[in-house]
């Protein structure tokens, strides 16, 4: 039997050394040497200028992007040297995405949009929307499952785009400035929902931010520049973080 | 997914329905007329079995059908002369005014009454009446076809010519139509009522059909002015002339319908291109590059799927209006296997047209596709 290659099994995240760059001879370089790693159930925020590399590190880590060098493991698996299709394996079955301009697809509703992912899996239309209607429930959009986007408040439909990363049951959630199209009380609840599913849920959550509303509620903060990482940093330096470390 | 592919194709729905207009026109146009086509083949097919058995003569250089041929009492000596040849049968043809599209309204044959079963068939039957007798003149026998058309009942006449032929006999319908819907008379009749002394054409009757090729070979030699036909020949020369026709409205057809799917194709490509993001975002949350590249063409193949499915009900629909226009000379004959055609063809045009977009598609890179505005 071929041992899967392990790494250290609460880090649900780990990369070694990525290098990103682009052009002839690596002119521009997006990211350079990048050590970082998530532990399971955490929630971790990526902060840094615009250009710091924060974006091409979330596109590394949700296999949407493959690295110039380094390694990459997620939840255990290195992923890099993969090819497209198994890229897409993974992505659908170990990653939900959430995007600042929610990306959700227009014509469809909010419960055909959450179903997606779901039918991309290979589900029945039955299976789908038994679970989308569940999910959508959970986020408190169970009156809103036949409305289109278009219907629907940004809030609700970063909602619907939070049910529609849900819905393969992901091991992380990547989340690409969340609250950032979103007013300050809309952000905070969207920013409740997705601490609620870190907190409650254990959902690991990356989030790449600029709202240092967001950095409050991480476990850890990734601080990028240049392409390089500054600094980790931990605001709720807890005693219970303390404590998770002290279990290792 | 066909579910979401016709939710996604529904979202422009004027461009859809246009897109699967010019489909469904392109394969209208390939069904009605190889409808036609094949039509013409039902008819000559019909029209060949007369000549089963039989060795058509023609004046050599006449056409198919022997239009327009000469042919004299020394053809006659001449062919009874050839060895393995055990009868010879001249005919005069006489054709009604012709109707547009249908042909004649009526054929006049003359023919020797004693030698009414070598052109009727062995089994010819009589519906009503007598047979004309050897040696009888002025008489005449109707085919089922042309009796119910002109409403003729025995003892009614016919006139060729100012010379009135009293009828006296009415055919069982033989189900070959130059028969069915003809009027027979006598040969020297017709010749006289004509004012011909030659014949359309005759007919050798082989000894044995087994020989039939070598009786025509021996015909050939003997005259050269002189052309036989075998049956099989004839078959032959017809399916070819049918072959071309149905190559040459193919032809046509596939032009319409090719430009439908260059349609498909610029619709797919629109689709595709406004769909970025989303096709970014159906990466992300898993879709491969294949999956992607089938939901497009299964969109494409839908398209020209519901344009074929509704380009055969045209084309049938074309099919069964000619006939009627035509009065029933022209018969758009649908066959299982041309709306089959049709269909294929829809699907290969909705695949083709489909799959430049769809592999356009499958190669955005998911990053981009994401971010595009």
């Amino acid at each position: 039997m071929i041992m899967p290659e392990k790494t250290k099994p609460d880090y649900v995240i780990e990369t070694k050394n990525i290098k990103k760059c682009y052009g002839d001879g690596c002119k521009v370089t997006a990211l350079n040497d990048i050590n970082i790693h998530v532990e399971r159930g955490s929630f971790v925020s990526i902060m840094g200028p615009s250009g710091s590399g924060k974006t091409t590190l979330l596109d590394v880590l949700g296999c949407l992007l493959k690295p110039t060098s380094g390694d990459v493991y997620l939840d255990g698996k290195k992923v890099i040297g993969l090819d497209d299709n198994e890229l897409a394996v993974i992505r659908k079955e170990k990653i939900g995405f959430v995007f600042q301009q929610y990306n959700l697809i227009q014509s469809y509703t909010a419960i055909e949009n959450v179903e997606l992912p779901l039918r991309i899996k290979g589900k029945s239309k039955w299976e789908a929307e038994d679970k989308a209607k569940r999910l959508l429930e959970t986020v408190g959009l169970g009156d809103r499952l036949n409305h289109k986007p278009s219907q629907l408040s940004g809030g609700e439909q970063q909602r619907v785009a939070i049910a529609r990363a849900l819905a393969n049951d992901p091991k992380i959630i990547l989340g690409d400035e969340p609250t950032g199209n979103l007013d300050t009380k809309t952000g905070q609840k969207i920013l409740n929902l997705l601490k609620e599913l870190n907190q409650k849920e254990g959902y690991t959550l990356v989030v790449v931010t600029h709202d240092p509303r967001v950095a409050e509620y991480s476990d850890k903060i990734i601080n990028l520049l240049d392409g390089e990482v500054l600094n980790e940093t931990y605001p709720n330096d807890s005693r219970e973080l303390e404590a998770k470390r002290g279990r290792k | 997914m066909w579910d979401l592919a016709l939710k996604n194709i529904m979202r422009n729905r004027i461009r859809t329905i246009l897109t699967t207009l010019g489909i469904l026109i392109g394969i209208g146009a390939v069904v009605a007329l190889g409808s036609i086509a094949e039509g013409l083949n039902a008819t000559i097919q019909s029209s060949l079995e007369l000549t089963a058995g039989k060795i058509t003569v023609q004046q050599a250089g006449a056409g198919i059908f022997g239009m327009g041929s000469e042919l004299t009492n020394d053809d006659v000596e001449l062919l009874k002369s050839v060895s393995g040849v055990k009868d010879v049968v001249p005919i005069v043809v006489f054709l009604g005014p012709m109707q547009g599209f249908s042909g004649p309204e009526y054929v006049v044959v003359g023919i020797d009454p004693d030698k009414m079963n070598y052109f009727a068939g062995e089994n010819f039957k009589l519906y009503q009446g007598r047979n004309i007798d050897e040696g009888e003149s002025g008489v005449a026998s109707v085919g089922k076809a042309a009796a119910d058309k002109f409403n003729i009942q025995i003892g009614d006449s016919w006139t060729v010519k100012n010379e009135d032929f009293e009828v006296v006999g009415i055919l069982d319908t033989t189900g070959i139509s130059d028969i069915d819907s003809s009027i027979l008379v006598p040969l020297q009749d017709l010749q006289a009522a004509l004012n011909r002394d030659t014949y359309y054409s005759i007919y050798a009757i082989p000894d044995d059909v087994k020989d039939t090729e070598k009786v025509v070979v021996a015909i050939n030699d003997a005259s050269d002015n002189l052309q036989a036909l075998s049956s099989a020949e004839l078959a032959r020369q017809a399916s070819q002339i049918v072959d071309q026709i149905r190559f040459f409205t193919f032809g046509i057809g596939a032009i319409a319908a090719f430009v439908g799917g260059l349609g498909v194709m610029n619709t797919m490509i629109m689709a595709v291109m406004e769909r970025r993001k989303e096709i970014g975002v159906m990466k992300a949350i898993g879709a491969t590059n294949s999956m992607i590249l089938k939901q497009i063409l299964m969109e494409s193949a839908m398209i020209s799927l519901i344009g074929g499915t509704g380009g055969i009900l045209i084309g049938v629909g074309a099919a069964i209006g000619l006939g009627a226009l035509s009065g029933g000379s022209i018969q758009g004959y649908v066959t299982p296997t041309l709306a089959l055609e049709g269909l294929a063809f829809a699907l290969f045009l909705g695949v083709i047209g489909g799959l430049y977009p769809a592999r356009q598609a499958a190669k955005l890179d998911p990053v981009e596709a994401l971010r595009y505005e």
